[in-house]
């Protein structure tokens, strides 16, 4: 019986080419782009978990209240890994370690950047990354020694063995290689190419070894015997701030390392979610369009009865149940969705590079897991049966006498369910449509709002090595200016497209007291305004030119507005301790999120070397590229042991927009695939209805309709189905686009146009979509279906 | 009023070609009431197809009153049929959707007549084929003759210059056959042409000419005399 009915649905699919290309295609289009968003969803919520105990291993974290807010941030001080280790319940290891940095690594002529973290041994209990050689209890005791990845290795070293040769780190410390291990991967919070001891650390940096409750500069991991102690432990954490230092009024707390990346957003000290918010958003996005798929492949089925009616009827007549009949249905059903399934594969293994270069990063199908291939093997059933339910329900229940005598069955109710799904179909793909206008509004608004200065043409260079003496970087900036390469050169403390420096350290008259106001700090050079590209609101630059200047200081306006400082110009801060004039005011400008209002900004002259950047305005009048070359060489001939790191503010500002330019290029491209995948259904409706009323069309061109009044008769009710579901879809989209914006500060208001958008495009698209099937119906001459009746 | 000269018309399928129409000459006069005749497969209903515009032949000429009709295009096609032509059918071809009332009127819709004239029409038409009280009904509901006078007021409802019958009566019994053939020769009094294709020779004696096809070829004409003289 099998056999049969597996050779007769073979038939039907071969008699049928075009209901099963267009039944095939359909889901197997909605089965990849459902598979590609179950993969970077799964690729996302495996971050971290690599490690064997990773679901028993916690980041510190402080909360902090400044500026009437509660800031959370994973850095804590260097003495807190000890204090955890020896004090708190419950603890097997604790480690720290400094977040990656950039360093340079040389094995003779080969100079390297690498990704570096300084830690402790426990680091790689809590981690248990994979030992390709060395021994895991061995290494990172001795202070001149180095863990390399294996790719690293083999950038350093080619195909040799790198175990017991030597490295320089930055050209000062030769570091003996003590272990290979393999790379971290690729999705994890901390990636790194090299790991070197923490002593070394504090022997190149000798602020470290100073105990200090007050400086956060480093990452705390803490690994628990047991989950069961987790709670006593992290009370014990609490107060372990106030406990050292008792000026200190930050709190810590533990936050599972399983949940770092995707739960990173805190509010009031507490944990609100983060990037799972968006991932959760894929996970439906995947759903809905396999269920639009399956829609599809009901639609195409039921639309198809009529065809196999028969088929049921001799069945039924000569003894099949209900029973078997439903299961050969729904065999058929499987047998496309497995064909699908294997059509979707190469549609995602084709798609998945161009996938990953435009999400930048590295998916890819791991074969050999066995949660892959059940995952697929579940998906495959579900989908079979989720597509073949209503269709084999339905063709099952034709009564035999009826369809063999050739009456006509009554498919009233089946189609008002197949215009039911349709519709529904539309709705999803409307709401697309609206929700993906939205998210390209507020991109835009938000990279097209003024920043507060001059992007264009500004690059900054990192300044490294021997540039970090100042009588070089003077050096440098007079070269740059006479090249012609730069208009206006500056240096500043922190990387301009970034966060940085902050401090709750100043005091003004009127200042409450209580109160704790986080002021982001910068160390500027001459020429500070010219180069950004800002505006001086009021007042003067500050100059190192003028002696007094080292007791001056200037504030953005966000600050004076925040110090409610009626005369700005004159007014005294005390910063650090030292009492400092403000001279002038700087108009806001973006250095940390264009979504967030610009924050409180302290600006003071650079005279110890406190410069991360040197900002140079390029000038316009020169060829770009000779610019560029001309850097290079100027760079390199101060610092020439280090490869040059520059890059444009605007290129660095663009990466701000990653996550909403991920999901604006999602929800295009699926947005488009569930309107394609909507069109097919659409397609299928239309060929139904066209076989339906082959007769009454042909009657109508007898009496004299044109092809057009046939095409608009016909196109009306589908104008229909589509205009409704823009209707339901409406309020929809506006609550969904309503709670995305809500949580950007700077948000566009809600406008008519997406709602235009969705509806025209929709109807557009099914209207394109119905009339190129039913022209055909149209212009036939009409007595060939009047004539077989 | 129709010249028809020459008229070729051939089905292919994948293996075999099929001569349904072999050199057809055939003239009809205005206000003539036609009979075609002839075994199945003998081309009838094709040539009434060709004659209704509803199917195009591979060559030949047809003209209606001065008109060469062959080469116009889909759209004039469309045109000059709902202007100058009625049709009724074996099966009736009415609409299953539409009510009696609507089926009729939909010929003057696609005619753009205007809607106040349209409803004095429908009525007037539904008046004389004596099925006033069933213009709200669906095809359906009513009986085989019924439905037969319904197409028949749907193929009038515009005065076309002719109409086309493919055996009105083949699927009525004889009572109901002979009211349809009745009301057909009324209108051919009145000076509608009329071109009949029928089995039935009951049918055909109520014309005034008889045409006999076989293979494709016209092989007899046979003027009905009794009529004729009806007329004369």
């Amino acid at each position: 019986m099998f056999k049969l009915n597996l050779k007769i649905a073979l038939r039907n699919l071969w008699k049928n080419k075009g209901f099963s290309l267009i039944n095939i295609g359909g889901l197997a289009i909605g089965l990849a782009s459902c598979m590609i968003l179950l993969i970077y969803v799964a690729y996302e919520w495996s971050y971290d978990k690599q490690f064997k105990n990773s679901d028993k291993t916690y980041v510190v974290y402080q909360n902090l209240v400044a500026s009437g807010k509660t800031f959370s941030w994973p850095w804590t001080p260097n003495v807190m890994a000890n204090e955890v280790q020896e004090k708190i319940p419950g603890v097997k290891y604790a480690s720290h370690s400094t977040y990656p940095r950039p360093n340079l690594i040389t094995v003779g002529e080969n100079r390297l950047s690498a990704k570096v973290v300084f830690t402790d041994p426990n680091f790689l209990k809590i981690l248990d990354y994979k030992f390709i050689k060395g021994n895991s209890n061995q290494v990172l005791k001795d202070i001149n020694s180095i863990i390399l990845t294996k790719s690293f290795a083999e950038k350093l070293f080619g195909n040799e063995d790198p175990m017991n040769k030597t490295v320089k780190l930055e050209n000062q410390d030769v570091l003996k290689v003590s272990a290979v291990i393999e790379d971290a991967p690729a999705n994890s919070s901390i990636v790194f190419e090299c790991l070197m001891p923490w002593t070394l650390f504090e022997k190149r940096e000798p602020w470290v070894k100073e105990s200090n409750w007050g400086n956060n500069m480093c990452l705390t991991l803490v690994q628990l015997r047991d989950n069961n102690l987790f709670s006593s432990a992290n009370a014990a954490m609490e107060g372990i701030y106030k406990r050292n230092s008792k000026d200190n009024v930050a709190v810590a707390l533990l936050h599972p390392l399983t949940k770092w990346h995707l739960y990173s957003d805190f509010e009031n000290g507490k944990s609100v979610g983060g990037k799972i918010d968006q991932l959760k958003i894929f996970l439906l996005l995947a759903f809905c369009i396999l269920l639009i798929a399956c829609v599809n492949f009901m639609n195409l089925s039921t639309a198809r009865s009529e065809r196999r009616a028969k088929e049921v009827g001799v069945r039924k007549a000569i003894g099949s149940t209900r029973k078997s009949l439903i299961n050969q249905f729904f065999l058929e059903s499987i047998l496309i969705t497995f064909i699908s399934t294997v059509l979707a594969f190469i549609l995602v293994e084709i798609s998945l590079p161009y996938f990953n270069n435009l999400l930048n990063i590295k998916l890819t199908i791991d074969y050999t897991n066995s949660g892959f291939w059940i995952a697929l093997f579940s998906l495959m059933i579900f989908t079979g049966f989720v597509a073949g339910s209503y269709p084999a329900l339905y063709l099952s229940s034709f009564e035999p006498i009826k369809v063999l005598k050739g009456l006509k069955i009554k498919t009233d109710s089946s189609v008002s369910v197949r215009k039911v799904l349709v519709i529904g179909q539309f709705v999803f793909a409307a709401c697309l449509i609206i929700c993906t206008a939205v998210i390209y509004q507020q991109l835009n608004y938000v990279k097209n709002k003024p920043i507060g200065y001059n992007q264009a043409n500004l690059m900054q260079i990192a300044v490294e090595g021997k540039m970090h003496d100042s009588s070089k970087l003077e050096l440098l900036k007079t070269q740059l200016l006479k090249s012609g390469a730069a208009t206006h050169v500056t240096s500043f403390s922190s990387d301009v497209t970034e966060g940085g420096n902050n401090t709750t350290n100043i005091e003004w008259e009127g200042k409450n007291p209580k109160e704790l106001i986080s002021f982001n700090h910068r160390a500027i050079g001459n020429d500070f305004i010219e180069t950004m590209g800002t505006e001086l609101m009021s007042g003067r630059a500050l100059s190192s030119q003028l002696k007094n200047d080292t007791n001056n200081v200037m504030l953005n306006e966000a600050a004076v507005k925040m110090m409610g400082l009626k005369w700005p110009i004159g007014a005294t801060i005390t910063f650090w301790g030292n009492k400092m004039t403000n001279v002038g005011v700087v108009k806001d400008f973006v250095v940390e999120s264009a979504y967030q209002k610009v924050a409180p900004m302290i600006f003071y002259i650079d005279n110890h070397s406190d410069a991360s950047v040197m900002l140079v305005r390029l000038n316009p009048d020169q060829n770009i590229s000779s610019s560029l070359a001309q850097i290079d060489e100027i760079v390199k001939g101060i610092e020439p042991n280090y490869p040059v790191n520059r890059k444009f503010v605007n290129e660095s500002f663009e990466v701000k927009f990653q996550d909403e330019k991920l999901l604006g290029t999602l929800s295009n491209w699926f947005g488009g695939f569930a309107i394609f995948i909507s069109c097919l259904g659409l397609l299928g409706l239309a060929l139904y209805m066209a076989e339906q009323r082959k007769k009454e069309i042909s009657i109508r061109k007898v009496l004299g309709a044109t092809t057009g009044n046939i095409l608009t008769l016909l196109n009306k009710e589908f104008i229909k189905l589509v205009a409704i579901a823009n209707l339901i879809a409406f309020p929809l989209a506006y609550i969904i686009i309503n709670k995305w914006l809500s949580t950007f500060e700077y948000r566009i208001s809600i406008s008519f146009l997406p709602f235009a958008l969705a509806i025209s495009v929709s109807i557009v698209i099914a209207v394109l979509t119905v009339s190129m099937q039913l022209i055909k119906v149209a212009k036939a001459n009409p007595i060939d279906a009047l004539k077989y009746e | 009023m129709i010249k028809i000269e020459n008229l070729e018309k051939v089905y292919k399928t994948e293996e075999i070609e099929t001569t349904a129409l072999n050199g057809i000459n055939l003239h009809v006069k205005e206000g003539e009431f036609v009979s075609i005749m002839g075994p199945s497969g003998c081309g009838k209903s094709t040539l009434l197809n060709v004659m209704g515009l509803l199917d195009k032949p591979e060559s030949g000429s047809y003209k209606f009153v001065e008109t060469e009709l062959l080469t116009l295009n889909d759209r004039e096609r469309s045109n000059f049929r709902k202007r100058n032509m009625g049709f009724v059918f074996q099966n009736f071809n009415l609409i299953d959707e539409l009510t009696v009332f609507e089926n009729i009127e939909l010929p003057l819709i696609y005619n753009k007549v205007p809607a106040g004239e349209r409803k004095k029409l429908v009525n007037e038409i539904i008046g004389r084929m004596n099925i006033v009280n069933r213009s709200s009904h669906f095809p359906q509901q009513l009986s085989g003759g019924q439905q037969q006078r319904v197409a028949v007021a749907r193929a009038l409802v515009t005065k076309p210059k002719l109409v086309l019958a493919d055996e009105p009566t083949g699927n009525l019994d004889s009572t109901h056959g002979n009211e349809v053939m009745e009301l057909l020769c009324e209108l051919n009094e009145t000076g509608t042409t009329i071109v009949m294709v029928t089995h039935s020779s009951h049918d055909a004696s109520f014309s005034n000419r008889i045409i006999n096809l076989k293979d494709g070829h016209v092989i007899s004409e046979k003027i009905n005399k009794g009529r004729t003289e009806e007329l004369i």
